[in-house]
């Protein structure tokens, strides 16, 4: 992986449009949330704002977003691979399920942060030896997969946890971790496809469960889901692709969902739907690059949901993976699933 | 850490009394953690031990531990009180149904200031099945009932939020499940008109208009509506949308459109209101849109959506008749090169199109 010199430029962009990648990285790299990770995390925290403790519950996911961030800006080592690692199993539950940091409750969302985490940092064997349920320096792995796969419910979508939340973002959770794990043979696939299938709208979208409204982050847990499942083929790919390149708004950025503001994540939500059906160019790339640079906060670094607003983990993480998947020049690639 | 719509401010540094302020706070904040998570973990499952539960979620209600915490205690609370029913000792234990109403007060300011926080929606459903599961029915069903005028005040503050949308789902559903088929069936009328009030407060509110398009199916089939009464509906329906594009640059009304031309494709038709209209029925709504959509060109010729509309029924014409005439091809030609000249955006979609439509010709 090429590691990045300078500053990349959107092709004919104006001076305000360069993406500020040391920014970025420094951003990133000063989050209390992501310093956790690898600064011993039960020291005294005496510098820390309260907003870091009232976030503690998305420690995992910042984790996650920071380090994609990182590994997009071509600086994967800014973030000490050990720690990360028994940070991530410092979160570990006996039922094998993850917490969003020490002490907490597992649940599926914490569960697939760590999974892709421990994947991105190439430490799945670790997990194998030391994770719960591991005797003789084996079985971690398939303890998270069993946990994962206790979840699946009779209609074949998942649960969050055990007090039985469902949606389709934690039905590609799943997914997308086994596929990670290869324990994809744990779960009833075809019942979770049908599931998905059942939330299909006639606009060729989807809801987050049979009968909700079309939704942009749903077509992608949707879609997500069906490609790990294989079955991209049940897709009406020219009504999907119709939808997804209406949510483009003249600003260049997406909404959601029909007559909403844009919002940089959609970027992400919105360009890897269209990416995973092959319908990325029906969108005006330059355009949408545009709008998410101009989320950018050019002093301190980082990417709000509107130019103006203030920054981020969430979509300064969303907000690179668009530009990186418009192969933004300067940006690692990402893959759209 | 997930922030919108919040202005970017300049961080300004902090005084010294701030800081000391803060550092109160955060104090406060981790000593009130470590004496919850530690009254749980020795099941302590008393007043006190809520109370204090109740005063960490009002200070961070995302953090879903503390969630899960109070459904422990609760559950603890709900069986020494049905100890109680049974003529045992314990006199100071609440009624079920007034710890459920207790607590299903507590989490409205909460809603009312974090109506996108997923964990207060779940933990109230969650809440209610509670109430289904241990209250005699027409107890659970009062409870579920009175949610539906939360929810709509909910609606009103914010016509399009998502959770607002989908707890309104939720509830209507389980009132269905509760009450008998009449009134199952009176339930879907008011909510049919609810659909409509929203539609009008504000014609963008595609929610309201997807309600609607799922409704009628409802309203249909509960009643086994004859073919003729799903024409009529289908016709007052093809009035409704057709006074509601006088503004046709609004996508939500041109969605809605979309979808009752579903009812004109064969291969979805069966999935909408009226699935057994006869091919020459449908040919003939299918060429009274068109006339109809044409005749809003005039005065509108740079709306993107009547071209994209005109064509999609000349297709599904097509579709139909199994067959694409040299004239429709050609008027979809020519819709096709306005619609490259005012949706720049999406001009890969309509070249994609045209090479599509020039190898079928």
């Amino acid at each position: 992986m090429a590691l990045v010199s300078g500053p990349g430029r959107a092709g004919g962009a104006t001076s305000d449009q360069e993406l500020h990648t040391q920014k970025h990285i420094t951003y990133i790299t000063k989050l209390d949330t992501v310093r956790a990770s690898f600064q011993s995390y039960f020291e005294a925290f005496i510098d820390y704002e309260l907003e870091y403790w009232l976030t503690e519950h998305l420690r995992l996911n910042g984790v996650y977003w920071g380090l994609t961030a990182l590994h997009l800006l071509g600086a994967p080592e800014a973030l000490p691979r050990q720690s990360t690692i028994d940070f991530v199993l410092s979160c570990q539950k006996e039922n094998g399920g993850f917490g969003a940091a020490p002490g907490h409750d597992a649940h599926m969302l914490y569960t697939v942060s760590a999974v892709q985490i421990l994947v991105t940092v190439d430490a799945l064997d670790e997990l194998e030896a030391k994770g719960k349920g591991a005797q003789n320096g084996k079985g971690g792995i398939q303890k998270v997969g069993s946990f994962i796969a206790s979840l699946q419910n009779e209609e074949g979508c998942f649960m969050g946890d055990e007090w039985g939340e469902t949606d389709t973002r934690f039905l590609y959770g799943a997914l997308n971790a086994l596929s990670l794990l290869r324990l994809m043979d744990l779960v009833d696939v075809p019942k979770a496809v049908s599931y998905v299938q059942s939330c299909e709208n006639l606009d060729g979208a989807y809801g987050v469960t049979p009968g909700a409204e079309s939704h942009a982050g749903q077509v992608f847990t949707c879609i997500g889901a069906l490609s790990i499942a294989g079955r991209l083929d049940l897709i009406n790919k020219d009504r999907l692709g119709a939808w997804l390149s209406e949510r483009q708004v003249d600003k260049g950025g997406f909404n959601g969902r029909p007559e909403k503001l844009p919002d940089s994540c959609y970027a992400w939500w919105v360009g890897s739907s269209l990416a995973m059906i092959d319908r990325l160019h029906w969108i005006d790339g330059q355009k949408l690059a545009g709008f998410v640079l101009q989320c950018q906060d050019p002093n301190a670094g980082g990417f709000a949901d509107r130019p103006g607003n203030m920054v981020d983990v969430y979509h300064t993480h969303f907000g690179l993976a668009g530009l990186s998947l418009l192969k933004f020049e300067g940006l690692e690639e990402i893959d759209p699933v | 850490m997930e922030s919108h719509n919040i202005p970017r401010y300049k961080p300004v540094e902090k005084t010294e009394e701030a800081r000391q302020q803060e550092q109160r706070k955060i104090e406060e904040y981790k000593s009130l953690e470590h004496e919850v998570s530690q009254k749980v973990s020795e099941h302590v499952y008393t007043p006190d031990t809520l109370k204090k539960i109740s005063d960490l979620l009002g200070r961070n209600p995302e953090y879903y531990t503390v969630w899960n915490y109070r459904r422990q205690v609760m559950r603890h609370q709900f069986s020494a009180s049905d100890v109680d029913s049974k003529g045992t000792e314990d006199k100071t234990a609440q009624p079920v149904v007034q710890l459920i109403q207790q607590d299903l007060m507590f989490l409205i300011p909460l809603l009312r200031s974090f109506p996108k926080c997923y964990w207060i929606w779940n933990y109230r459903l969650w809440l209610l099945a509670e109430a289904q599961r241990l209250l005699p029915l027409p107890d659970a069903r009062k409870l579920w009932q009175e949610e539906l005028g939360l929810v709509s005040k909910m609606l009103s503050l914010d016509s399009r939020n998502f959770h607002g949308w989908g707890y309104r789902r939720r509830v209507v559903e389980t009132l269905r499940q509760l009450g008998s088929p009449e009134e199952a069936a009176s339930m879907t009328k008011q909510e049919f008109e609810y659909a409509r009030k929203k539609i009008d407060a504000d014609l963008s509110n595609f929610s309201a208009w997807h309600y609607r398009t799922k409704l009628i199916q409802r309203l249909l089939d509960e009643k086994s509506a004859t073919d003729d009464e799903r024409r009529k509906m289908l016709d007052d329906e093809l009035e409704l949308i057709h006074q509601a594009l006088f503004d046709p640059d609004d996508q939500s009304i041109w969605f809605y459109h979309q979808n009752l031309m579903c009812v004109f494709d064969p291969s979805v038709a069966h999935r909408t209101m009226a699935p057994h209209l006869s091919t020459p029925e449908r040919l003939q709504y299918l060429q009274q849109e068109i006339e109809l959509i044409e005749e809003m060109l005039d005065g509108a010729e740079k709306c993107k959506y009547i071209y994209q509309s005109l064509i999609e029924c000349t297709l599904l014409v097509s579709k139909i008749t199994g067959n694409l005439s040299a004239e429709d091809h050609e008027r979809i030609v020519s819709w096709l090169s306005e619609l490259k000249q005012c949706d720049p955006l999406r001009q890969q979609r309509w070249l994609d199109f045209e090479r599509a439509l020039q190898s079928n010709a």
